[in-house]
């Protein structure tokens, strides 16, 4: 357990170093847009309703379209893990669907059956899960470009099961000897458990339609529906619990984009403007 | 963003302290012993210290341990197995429903006539409590209530060949659950 922690630890930092890196790009483009904006305000200010200004910015930028639609894939950590962890079953569907230029309705579903092994207890957890949110992409693309660095919010949900399946006893005062473990097999069903979750990810098109991608997610449980006489070790989706609320999530991801229609974008004027008209 | 990476770094370095729930605090209300206090059987409030009281239990065999209780855990000699105060914890076992222990008065003299055995039989029934994740389950007692029909009570003294040097034996609590309160009065 405290190996896997580890990993998942070492996991969140080597992703948090790509998230380093990997800003100094769009922080670049951002500087772009700073200049771009006097600008904007300059033209559109004092000649709010002239059309001319608007088409004057249109002959100084290349014209682009933007696809939209319905981006469906699998968490390729969760699905691989069961073929070397033994005490892990797991899949999870991600999906998202574009709804403006930066923002991404998005959600996963999945299941999880995950043995537990701590130094006194061994449980085991089996459940789904279904987690929904959006996400908003901070990622400035050039051209034809499509990839994302995103940040987004999800609600999440769990149903699920535990089984106690072995225990031992803490005694400070092992006067007759270390009892050993204790088989139970005590299982607790119909339990629920909700949590908040701050994702943030990177997704990248390799090829054609097919994007690959990580994700962190730091969870924050709202709700746990406890069974008594045992504590949620392990929720589907959650993760891990820890003497707080927190939990953390890992993925990387293997999807496919399917074009529903496109838009054509312009310049970052007009986008600033559709959402005016609407 | 850098503010959200920064976060991000804290909280990760602050979830891997986390992993101190993997290790059971000591201060952890965990499986409680029996708690006995003794007693002046001449004046029933007065709390009596006994005189290096041994304290040696019996194997499912019923043959004595090889060692004593440890009531003092700074001497290295056999005077850790003496207790002299007014009260003393014993363990129960946590996987059967009866301990049997020796309680061995005076146990430091060398001259037999002055120590004195008393043996007692407790009888209960034990349940297995969820702690926590690091410190697993523990096990609280129920000493069993008196009854007549069938026939069943909290303990059963055999006071051997020596005599008894109880007098008299009080369960003030059956539920055994912390150790911060005695379960077991004796007088003599």
């Amino acid at each position: 357990m405290r190996h896997t922690l580890k990993y998942t630890f070492s996991f969140c930092l080597l992703f948090s170093m790509f998230l380093v890196q990997a800003q100094e790009t769009p922080a670049t483009t951002t500087k772009e847009i700073v200049q771009e904006k006097p600008k904007l305000k300059s033209k559109t200010e004092p000649a709010k309703a002239a059309k001319p200004a608007i088409q004057e910015t249109k002959t100084d930028s290349i014209p682009k379209t933007d696809r939209y639609g319905l981006r469906v894939g699998v968490d390729l950590y969760k699905l691989t893990r069961g073929f070397y962890d033994k005490d892990y079953k797991g899949v999870e569907f991600v999906g998202d669907f574009r709804l403006t230029k930066k923002y991404y309705l998005a959600a996963e579903l999945g299941f999880e059956d995950k043995t537990t092994d701590d130094d006194r207890l061994n449980s085991t957890a089996t459940g789904t899960y279904i987690k929904g949110g959006f996400d908003y992409n901070t990622y400035q693309n050039w051209l034809d470009m499509e990839n994302l660095i995103t940040i987004g919010l999800r609600g999440g949900f769990s149903s699920f099961s535990q089984q106690i399946n072995t225990y031992k006893i803490y005694n400070p005062n092992p006067y007759f000897g270390e009892q050993p473990a204790i088989v139970s097999g005590e299982k607790y069903n119909g339990l629920t458990a909700g949590w908040l979750e701050v994702a943030l990810g990177i997704k990248a098109k390799v090829f054609n339609n097919v994007f690959v991608g990580f994700g962190v997610q730091l969870k924050l449980l709202v709700m746990n529906n406890k069974p008594s006489g045992f504590d949620n070790l392990y929720i589907p989706g959650f993760n891990r619990t820890y003497d707080g609320n927190f939990g953390v999530g890992f993925n990387y991801t293997v999807s496919y984009f399917i074009p529903l229609y496109k838009k054509k974008v312009i310049v970052p004027e007009t986008v600033k403007e559709i959402p005016k008209k609407k | 963003m850098k503010k959200i990476v920064a976060f991000l770094l804290l909280f990760t370095f602050g979830l891997s302290s986390c992993e101190k729930d993997d290790i059971c605090d000591p201060n952890t209300p965990t499986t409680p012993r029996l708690v006995i206090s003794f007693y002046d059987n001449a004046d029933a409030t007065l709390p009596r210290k006994v005189v290096n009281l041994k304290v040696v239990g019996k194997d499912d065999k019923g043959n004595d341990l090889p060692t004593g209780i440890v009531f003092n855990e700074s001497s290295t000699t056999d005077t850790k197995y003496y207790a002299n105060g007014t009260s003393i914890s014993i363990p129960l076992k946590t996987n059967q429903d009866s301990t049997t222990y020796s309680f061995i008065y005076n146990a430091a003299s060398t001259d037999p006539t002055l120590t004195n055995t008393d043996v007692i039989k407790f009888d209960y029934t034990h349940k297995d409590v969820y702690v926590s994740r690091a410190c697993g389950f523990k096990t609280v007692f129920t000493l069993n209530p008196f009854v007549t029909a069938p026939p069943s009570q909290p303990f059963t003294l055999n006071p051997g060949t020596d005599g008894a040097w109880m007098r008299v034996i009080n369960v003030e609590q059956y539920n055994i659950e912390s150790e911060n309160e005695t379960h077991i009065k004796i007088y003599f």
